[in-house]
């Protein structure tokens, strides 16, 4: 009787230990299988490195997607490049004789959501502009360096007026009227291809997933029972200072003077060129610009930059865009109020904020 | 100590370095660094093994460091020296690449702070 007193809560202890351990380790194959459920991948397309994370798709459909998405990179690459051959550089040629031709189909689309961001963003975001990007050497595979071009020279193009509206688009039918117009992409057509790709990616079925094509994502879904967290890297300087959830669907699109540049004689030369000008636009470091439509975040990321810091809200209320953070050449952060809701610093000290009238 | 005991007390001595390993360890399944050259397969490099590794690419080699659980590019024959400047990285989901040579590096976790990272 005694000895039954003695083992009961024994046996029961022994019980519950063994429970115990089942769990543990029915909670670490959990955590297996959340891990194998996140599948990521890198490659190199596009001119810059994507970057694509899928959650909650098998290792077979995700794979299979992101093999898509590197196809599609890749022919979006080769279609619309501006100084290697490709339908853009013929759709160049051909806008320059002022005679009406049929545009490439890989080209089209481009041309005429270049012309609708163009007019919403007053002409500060401006495709056209290719001949002052070549001018400046940022149509180059080879890092552009000083120093800066014969001031003569940039007059004279920003004299012609290059500018979307210079290009009469009928059907498929498309004519030039200004021969200084040069289409480069180069500011939205990261954003395009992104959205392109999400869309490939949601017709083989992929609910979650991340496509960042070197720093520039748009992210459908969620990351199971919580929102997909985004950091935004410091212009200039190494971690990231600030970060942003993001869940259903929305694109992250930073502009900034970091991205390619030079400088010369202690000024920083970068690749966002003024169109009014014909030089890089001064005051801002950076913009970052949420939205759901990639190409749209990307035009108006560019299109806020050259606005700078006295001109990005009314730019950005033009172009319907509802969230963005723009930080000026002192550092300071500019905010409208909805984005100061979303963004959270993750730096030390708190950087200085201006907060901008609801846009 | 009856049976039951005895197989709990050998199961959570079986499950310590899991335990470990999944929790604690600086290497092994947790922390990893993850090295692709080109689109070629990444291979992969314990965070807790300082080493240096040599990459070859299109314009030659590219040399990256491990070090007390960082990684960084050491040279690379690029121009700009982007990757160089870029530093240590030590966090999960962390990244870095040099374009011109089509190196990249990214510190893969359990948990990483961040899904992407936009700049």
């Amino acid at each position: 009787m005694q000895a039954k007193t003695l083992l009961a809560p024994a046996r029961r202890r022994g019980t519950a230990s063994g429970l115990a351990v089942i769990a543990l380790a029915l909670a670490l194959a959990g955590c297996g299988n959340r891990a194998d459920s996140d599948y990521q991948r890198q490659f190199f397309a596009f001119g810059t490195l994507v970057d694509i994370t899928i959650y909650g798709a098998s290792t077979k459909l995700a794979q299979q997607a992101s093999d898509q998405a590197e196809r599609q990179f890749e022919r979006m690459h080769r279609s619309w490049h501006a100084w290697h051959p490709s339908d853009l550089t013929r759709t160049n040629r051909l806008l320059a004789t002022g005679k009406p031709f049929t545009a490439p189909a890989s080209v089209l689309p481009l041309i005429t959501l270049g012309k609708t961001l163009s007019d919403q963003s007053g002409g500060l975001f401006d495709p056209a502009i290719g001949r002052l990007l070549g001018l400046w050497g940022f149509e180059s595979d080879q890092p552009p360096e000083g120093p800066p071009p014969d001031p003569k020279r940039i007059a004279a193009l920003v004299a012609r007026h290059p500018s979307m509206d210079d290009i009469h688009v009928d059907g498929s039918t498309v004519r030039c009227s200004n021969p200084a117009v040069q289409l480069d992409f180069g500011a939205y057509a990261k954003g395009y291809g992104v959205d392109q790709v999400i869309a490939g990616l949601r017709k083989l079925g992929i609910r979650n997933a991340i496509v960042n094509a070197g720093g520039d994502l748009r992210a459908i879904g969620r990351h199971g029972d919580r929102p997909w967290r985004i950091g935004i890297m410091r212009p200039r300087g190494p971690g990231v200072i600030a970060s942003v959830k993001i869940s259903g669907d929305q694109s992250v699109f930073t502009s900034g003077d970091y991205e390619r540049y030079y400088m010369y004689k202690g000024k920083r030369y970068h690749h966002i060129l003024d169109p009014r000008t014909g030089y890089p636009a001064w005051g801002t470091r950076s913009v970052t610009v949420i939205d759901r439509d990639g190409a749209r975040a990307d035009a108006a990321a560019t299109a806020l930059f050259v606005a700078g810091p006295k001109g990005w809200v009314a730019t950005a209320r033009r172009m319907g865009i509802h969230y963005v953070m723009l930080i000026d050449k002192h550092g300071i952060v500019h905010m409208n109020p909805a984005m100061a809701k979303r963004i959270h610093f993750e730096t030390p000290t708190r950087p200085k904020v201006e907060l901008s009238p609801p846009l | 100590m009856t049976r039951a005991d005895i197989v709990a007390v050998i199961l959570a001595v079986a499950l310590l370095p899991v335990l470990y390993l999944h929790f604690w360890s600086g290497g092994g399944f947790a922390e990893q660094v993850r090295i692709q050259e080109g689109n070629q397969p990444p291979h992969y490099y314990s965070l807790a093994r300082d080493q240096r590794i040599r990459v070859h690419g299109p314009l030659g080699d590219s040399v990256l460091e491990i070090l007390h659980g960082r990684v960084r590019f050491v040279s690379s024959p690029c121009r700009n020296k982007i990757c160089v400047h870029s530093g240590w990285l030590s966090r999960a989901g962390e990244s870095t690449a040099c374009l011109p040579n089509r190196v990249s590096v990214q510190i893969i976790g359990q948990d990483p702070r961040f899904d992407a990272i936009n700049s």
